[in-house]
């Protein structure tokens, strides 16, 4: 029971922050506005091309909100030495480890929910009667970019060097997360029935659960001696 | 029987020896005051029974615990007062108190905060975000929280530094009635006559080796160190 209070009091406490500095959701938001605006002004996409190109967009715009968001993740910590009361609270670690993923991954979500339309609108998808599949995409690649973001926000949120230490421990190993979201969105937007991409979305899933596994795992060796 | 056993303890930050075989009990009830020069290794020696720093040699025992071996026990019976004040400046006094308890799987209700808060005398300040404390009010919501978490074991670091006159009368209050409830408290202090109004026992810790003294010297001896 103390387990899932801790992952509640942490959500409840990062959402509440968010909600009052709104300092990540802004700066990822508008980020991903930015990337939007700039490639659908660079091309003039027919709809096939389109199908073709926009899945790579998408995930473009959305992993690198999710670098901006999750690698601040840890900086309210940092104040007042709230990095330190995690180590010597009585809490299991894990759990302090799985309540900053879920608001990491709610955040995440939420950025991708606001943003979606917009790509529907700038370039003209006609998506509509996939949103659910395309929800199901964007739900499993943000649990497995935030598992792995979470665990390294936590690493280098001490380093001097974080800024650029965070994208370089966590691109190389969320690759797998990228392929797999970039071409199980692709088989969506071409219409291809589900088993010709559900090995994709089969893939994202599995590596969820090993980023879920070993992370959940290796928090504590990173907040504790 | 010993609150806080400290066996042979030693701590060593690179080539410089700040701890060297300190041994020290400290019984059930007592109040034990830690003095010495800066840089003598109070803070040190505090954050190595607080489970923040693993010790280089020697163990440690909280309320018969294992200090490296059982630090989750050891986590459940102490709380710290150190120079963090552990509070997130989004969230106002309350919500902060509300979170810090939650995380120790307390859950107090808002009576008994306010009443807590009342005592420390910060309780018209509950609803205020706590980037607008004073490093003073600070301290004292720490002592708030200690109030309502209630430890076997409270370790409380420079425990006078930032309180004004009625906060350090107000701090001493509090450890004469924790102590008469069988509390063990544990302090690093600079103030010998304040400190001597509440202490049962006392050190010297100077060049990493701790010296037992009588309290009466606190207030007689002309230097400690």
């Amino acid at each position: 029971m103390h387990f899932f209070n801790v992952i509640r009091w942490i959500a409840w406490k990062d959402l509440l922050s968010e909600l009052r500095n709104r300092e990540n959701i802004s700066s990822m938001f508008f980020f991903a506005l930015i990337v939007i605006l700039i490639f659908s002004f660079s091309f003039s996409l027919d709809p096939k091309t389109s199908q073709e190109l926009m899945p790579g967009i998408i995930w473009i715009a959305f992993g690198f909100t999710g670098i901006i968001g999750l690698g601040k993740s840890f900086l309210a910590e940092v104040h007042n030495d709230c990095m330190e009361y995690f180590q010597i609270v009585p809490a299991p670690k894990g759990a302090i480890y799985l309540g900053k993923f879920a608001g990491n991954a709610l955040f995440m979500l939420i950025v991708e929910v606001i943003l979606f339309p917009l790509f529907i609108l700038f370039f003209n998808l006609d998506v509509l009667e996939k949103i659910p599949m395309i929800l199901l995409i964007f739900v499993a690649a943000t649990i497995g970019l935030s598992a792995l973001g979470t665990l390294f926000s936590a690493l280098t949120v001490q380093i001097r060097a974080r800024e650029v230490m965070f994208p370089i421990l966590l691109l190389p190993l969320a690759v797998p997360i990228f392929i797999g979201a970039v071409e199980a969105t692709r088989g969506v937007f071409s219409g291809d029935p589900l088993p010709l991409y559900s090995d994709w979305i089969k893939l994202l899933v599995v590596f969820d659960l090993i980023f879920m596994v070993v992370s959940f795992w290796v928090f504590e060796f990173i907040l504790d001696y | 029987m010993a609150a806080i056993q400290g066996i042979e303890l030693s701590k060593s930050f690179q080539h410089f020896q700040v701890l060297n075989r300190v041994s020290f009990e400290v019984k059930e009830g007592e109040c034990y005051a830690l003095f010495g020069p800066n840089g003598a290794g109070k803070t040190t020696l505090l954050r190595i029974l607080a489970t923040l720093h693993r010790p280089t040699g020697g163990r440690f025992e909280i309320g018969g615990y294992d200090g490296l071996r059982e630090r989750m026990k050891v986590r459940e019976s102490l709380f710290l007062i150190s120079h963090g004040s552990y509070l997130y400046d989004d969230l106002s006094v309350l919500e902060n108190i509300r979170f810090a308890i939650g995380l120790r799987g307390g859950n107090p209700t808002d009576p008994q905060i306010k009443r807590a808060l009342d005592r420390v005398g910060i309780g018209a300040f509950a609803a205020l975000k706590s980037r607008h404390l004073s490093a003073g009010m600070k301290k004292r919501l720490s002592i708030a929280k200690a109030m309502l978490v209630r430890p076997k074991v409270l370790l409380l670091d420079e425990a006078y530094a930032s309180l004004d006159e009625r906060g350090v009368d107000m701090m001493n209050a509090y450890i004469r009635e924790v102590t008469q409830e069988g509390m063990t408290v544990f302090i690093t202090a600079h103030d010998r006559a304040k400190t001597a109004e509440v202490a049962h026992r006392a050190g010297v810790l100077n060049r990493g080796e701790l010296r037992e003294l009588a309290v009466s010297e606190l207030l007689t001896a002309h230097a400690l160190f």
